[in-house]
């Protein structure tokens, strides 16, 4: 140890950047690398001793089926039978759709909402009681309504994520500080810029955390909404056609995709945020 | 110039919640004229915000309404821009773009140069040159309020209004600031109203104050006029004569807001016990050597000794004070100055008769005439070289502190400059200071001198500020110096209380008398509860040991609390005391003063207390008045006594009206 680290002293600058790096954060990176090691360590174990029939960790590299799925994620056999990139991919463009058009209007509604305090009232229990039904408890209805697969997947997340962004920007308009609607009268300003200069640069922070809560849902529910509607490429079918054909080590690996997607989603929407509206 | 900003009888009422309602303001009348800046002072709550809000148009009255320039307020707008607390920028634009829009919004019609023009003027204008492209998140408080301020007067408004624009600011950089707004204002001649809470801001920045009453129904308690010439410096105004004493006057008026709100919540019944119909007194006093029977009586029992279970001395820190506290009626009994039961009788305030009864004389003398070290450096040792000194240097304004026109300070003050040739209304200027305020004032060269009771005259002696050119003993022995004082409605209504109170409290004059007694009285007299004051300062006893000038030693006239003739009231004195005030026209000369003496002066309550005490050799004094100057006072003709007078004001006469007139007694009845 103490000979690497004087041949690494004696290095380039780059070896050391990265070894101050290392000592810095070593705190921070090693615990959870040691948390995860540890899960699959006892997952492995538990399940090589037969206590849970669930395959261990290291199937998805011992069975074949699964290492191709891991190894080739963009191969595409036509169908169904596609990779896991383009099983992700396809259910990120519903997301992509569905999410859209609830994040237009779950702001467009919200600000309506939030400025007029009649339709608020008029509203306000509908959309407290359509926000408590599960996703899942609108795909039969989505499909009788629709008739089609994809159209049905797209309401589904629709109608999941609008809920959140629309309170949260009804709930941010309303709280805009009475020292900005101050500014407003005394100016006397146009409702135009009283729109683009007050009211929803003082409204983003609030639909932001609409917006973020709304990624994870979308992405929660159309996972559970493909599920449902066989026939479609998809992970969420992929998963469920995994399971019929009792091929688990892949839904271990789907579920992987579907958390690290997940994670992406979130963080992509905090990063957005920062650019946009920079916290106080 | 005309009246630019009127509010016209307004009120408001806010709902409660509880489906009642509060009224915050009511019958709220004022006028502000063009190019004014006026201040609005109360405590929290007392709706100064609200009214300015209405001034605004970001709030309606519900009743009345307010104009500018003869047009009725009914919104907002760019015309009366408004300064915030919280300064109300947008977090999300730069120092500039805040500006901005407001400019661009309000001056639209102007070509785009100009206006960028108008913008970097004002960024300029209030120093924030380096910090143009900032957001309000880098900027500190003070800067913050800058920006609001450059936003505010950019667009050129007719009338500025300031919701405690430094109340969020460090001492430091509010007296920035508080300059700063004052030169741009004075350049710009903008009309301004500001809410504040800060005595002294209100005071450097105001032409007028503004005082509000403690909510609910809060109204206009008083206005004041800063009469401190512009351009102000905040480090100058402070010596400008008036300055404390419209700061003093604005404490006052907060403080006593804040105690009536205490009273109104208190509410106190009378408590009838052992034959006496109340025996829950609120006696104020002012702290001074003579309230020594006052304080003797409560701490060496004498109020529970006779039936007075429930005494609570009420310390004021000036006789405006007492005065308040009587007329409020939240005071039972008050030490008074010996002028004061007649002048109040006779209408001194506010020019309605308040009908006072006096039982009892508590002190004599303790006064005493104090004049600036640099007098008594210039060889001036009686009131004529005093005269000579003042011819000599007419063109300074000579100032002499005197604690309440009805004062015996007051009277004699005036009676020794008037005798020595000085017009005490033309030649000086005479000024109401608290006394505890003097010595300072002395000493910050504010004023020039003084008539007050003991110990303020020996303190200045010591500390060298001041000397004591006359005492009681060169202008009128024996005077009567503190009275005790009720109203006459509370007389009659407990007449045995007032019995007893005078009975504790000549026990009281009586303890004080003896030397025995004088170390105890004393330390009790210095304690934090009272006086405050080191034991050094306060005397009592023989003279023979205290000296006020380096070579000269004074003789001072010691407070005389107890004796043959002391303590009975005289009407003789009273009626010396009315012709003063008269003749220098605090009061009209009453064509009814017959009556009025026999009303004001209350003997039987005197005698039945002193009989009942044992002191049945107490007499009245006959002798005549004696002043210094050999002037005889004859009681049987007044008014040819006040026409024989030299220096005098006109003074008036008129029948003073007792009865009939209605002073509410809201508490203590």
């Amino acid at each position: 140890m103490t000979a690497t680290t004087k041949i690494r002293r004696n290095g380039s600058n780059r070896q050391n950047a990265l070894l101050k790096f290392w000592q810095k954060n070593k705190q921070e990176i090693l615990p959870p690398i040691a948390g995860i090691l540890g899960f699959l360590v006892v997952w492995q174990l538990i399940s090589m001793v037969g206590l849970i029939k669930l395959p261990p960790p290291s199937s998805l590299w011992t069975d074949e089926r699964t290492r191709t799925l891991l190894l080739y994620p963009f191969y595409d056999r036509g169908g169904l039978d596609k990779g896991l990139f383009w099983q992700t991919l396809a259910s990120l463009g519903r997301v992509a759709q569905g999410y859209s058009l609830a994040a237009l209007v779950g702001i467009s509604v919200g600000i309506l909402v939030g400025t007029q305090p009649l339709i608020n009232k008029a509203l306000d229990p509908l959309f407290q009681f359509l926000r408590m039904v599960a996703p899942l408890a609108w795909v039969p209805i989505a499909l009788v309504a629709l008739q089609q697969n994809q159209p049905a997947a797209i309401f589904v997340i629709f109608i999941t994520a609008v809920w959140p962004i629309l309170i949260n920007t009804t709930e941010g308009v309303k709280q805009i500080p009475q020292d900005y609607i101050n500014v407003q009268q005394v100016l006397q300003l146009s409702n135009k810029k009283f729109f683009f200069k007050i009211l929803i640069p003082s409204a983003l922070p609030y639909i932001f955390t609409g917006l973020r809560i709304a990624i994870g849902l979308a992405w929660l529910a159309i996972i559970a909404a493909e599920i449902v509607m066989s026939g479609i490429v998809g992970i969420g079918f992929f998963i469920w056609d995994a399971y019929q054909q009792n091929y688990i080590s892949e839904i271990i690996l789907a579920v992987v995709y579907i958390g690290a997607v997940g994670l992406l989603l979130d963080r992509a929407i905090a990063y957005l945020q920062k650019v946009i509206a920079p916290g106080e | 110039m005309g009246v630019f900003v009127a509010a016209d009888s307004i009120d408001k009422v806010f709902p409660l919640s509880g489906g009642g309602e509060y009224i915050a303001l009511q019958g709220i009348d004022l006028e502000i004229k063009k190019g004014e800046f006026v201040s609005l002072i109360g405590h929290s709550g007392c709706g100064k915000s609200t009214l300015l809000n209405m001034i605004a148009g970001l709030d309606l009255p519900t009743e009345g309404i307010v104009t500018l320039e003869g047009q009725k307020v009914k919104k907002p707008g760019p015309d009366k821009m408004v300064i915030f607390q919280n300064y109300s920028l947008l977090p999300w634009l730069t120092v500039y773009q805040n500006i901005a829009l407001a400019v661009d919004e309000v001056m639209g019609d102007y070509p785009a140069k100009e206006r960028k023009e108008i913008i970097e003027q004002h960024i300029d204008l209030v120093g924030l040159r380096h910090a143009v492209d900032k957001y309000p998140k880098q900027l500190s408080g003070g800067m913050k309020q800058r920006v609001a301020i450059a936003r505010a007067l950019s667009i050129r408004p007719k009338l500025l209004l300031l919701d405690e624009p430094f109340g969020a600011l460090d001492a430091l950089t509010r007296g920035n600031l508080q300059e700063q707004l004052m030169r741009i204002c004075e350049q710009y001649k903008i009309t301004s109203v500001m809410v504040t809470h800060d005595v002294d801001e209100a005071v450097l920045l105001s032409d007028r104050i503004v005082m509000l009453t403690n909510g609910p129904g809060s109204n206009i308690g008083g206005i004041l006029e800063v009469d401190i010439p512009r351009p102000r410096q905040r480090m100058e105004v402070v010596n400008h004569p008036s300055y404390y004493s419209l700061r003093s006057e604005i404490i006052y008026f907060l403080n006593q807001q804040k105690r009536i709100k205490k009273l109104r919540a208190k509410k106190t019944e009378a408590i009838s016990r052992h034959g006496l119909e109340k025996v829950n007194l609120e006696i104020g006093f002012v702290p001074l050597t003579a309230c020594a029977p006052l304080i003797i009586a409560q701490e060496r029992g004498f109020f529970q000794k006779h039936g007075l279970d429930e005494v609570n001395l009420v310390r004021e820190s000036s006789w405006r004070g007492i005065v308040d506290g009587i007329a409020g009626g939240y005071l039972d009994g008050a030490q008074m100055p010996a002028g004061m039961p007649t002048w109040l009788t006779a209408g001194g305030h506010q020019e309605t008769p308040l009908p006072i009864v006096t039982a009892l004389t508590m002190t004599r003398n303790g006064n005493g005439i104090t004049l600036g070290q640099y007098f008594y450096e210039q060889g001036v040792h009686t009131v004529n070289e005093l005269r000579r000194t003042l011819l000599e240097s007419r063109e300074k304004r000579h100032i002499f502190g005197m604690v309440h026109p009805s004062s015996m300070h007051n009277i004699l003050l005036r009676y020794w400059l008037a005798a020595g040739g000085i017009d005490p209304d033309k030649d000086v200027h005479l000024e109401t200071i608290p006394p505890a305020q003097m010595v300072a004032d002395l000493k910050a060269g504010t004023i020039d001198g003084y008539c007050v009771g003991e110990p303020w005259n020996i303190r200045a002696a010591t500390e060298g500020v001041g000397f004591t050119v006359a005492t009681d003993l060169e202008i009128w022995q024996g005077h009567p110096g503190k009275v005790l004082g009720v109203r006459e409605d509370w007389a009659n209504t407990y007449p045995n209380s007032h019995i007893a109170l005078v009975k504790a409290i000549l026990e009281g004059c009586q303890y004080c008398a003896d030397p025995a007694n004088h170390e105890d009285v004393r330390q009790l007299l210095a304690s934090r509860q009272y006086l405050s004051t080191d034991p050094e300062y306060i005397q009592l006893g023989d003279p023979k040991n205290y000296t006020c000038n380096v070579e000269k030693p004074v003789e001072y006239a010691h407070h005389m609390f107890f004796g043959e003739g002391m303590n009975r009231p005289s009407r003789t004195e009273h009626l010396w005391m009315m012709t003063q005030m008269a003749r220098w026209g605090h009061i009209p000369f009453p064509r009814n003063w017959v009556e009025i003496l026999e009303r004001v002066c209350r003997v039987s309550v005197f005698s039945t207390a002193a009989r009942e005490l044992g002191m049945i050799d107490i007499k009245y004094r006959r002798e005549p008045i004696k002043l210094f100057d050999g002037i005889a006072f004859d009681a049987e003709d007044p008014v040819n006594y006040l026409n024989e007078l030299a220096i005098k004001q006109n003074f008036t006469m008129a029948e003073v009206h007792l009865d009939g007139v209605k002073n509410p007694m809201p508490i203590a009845a």
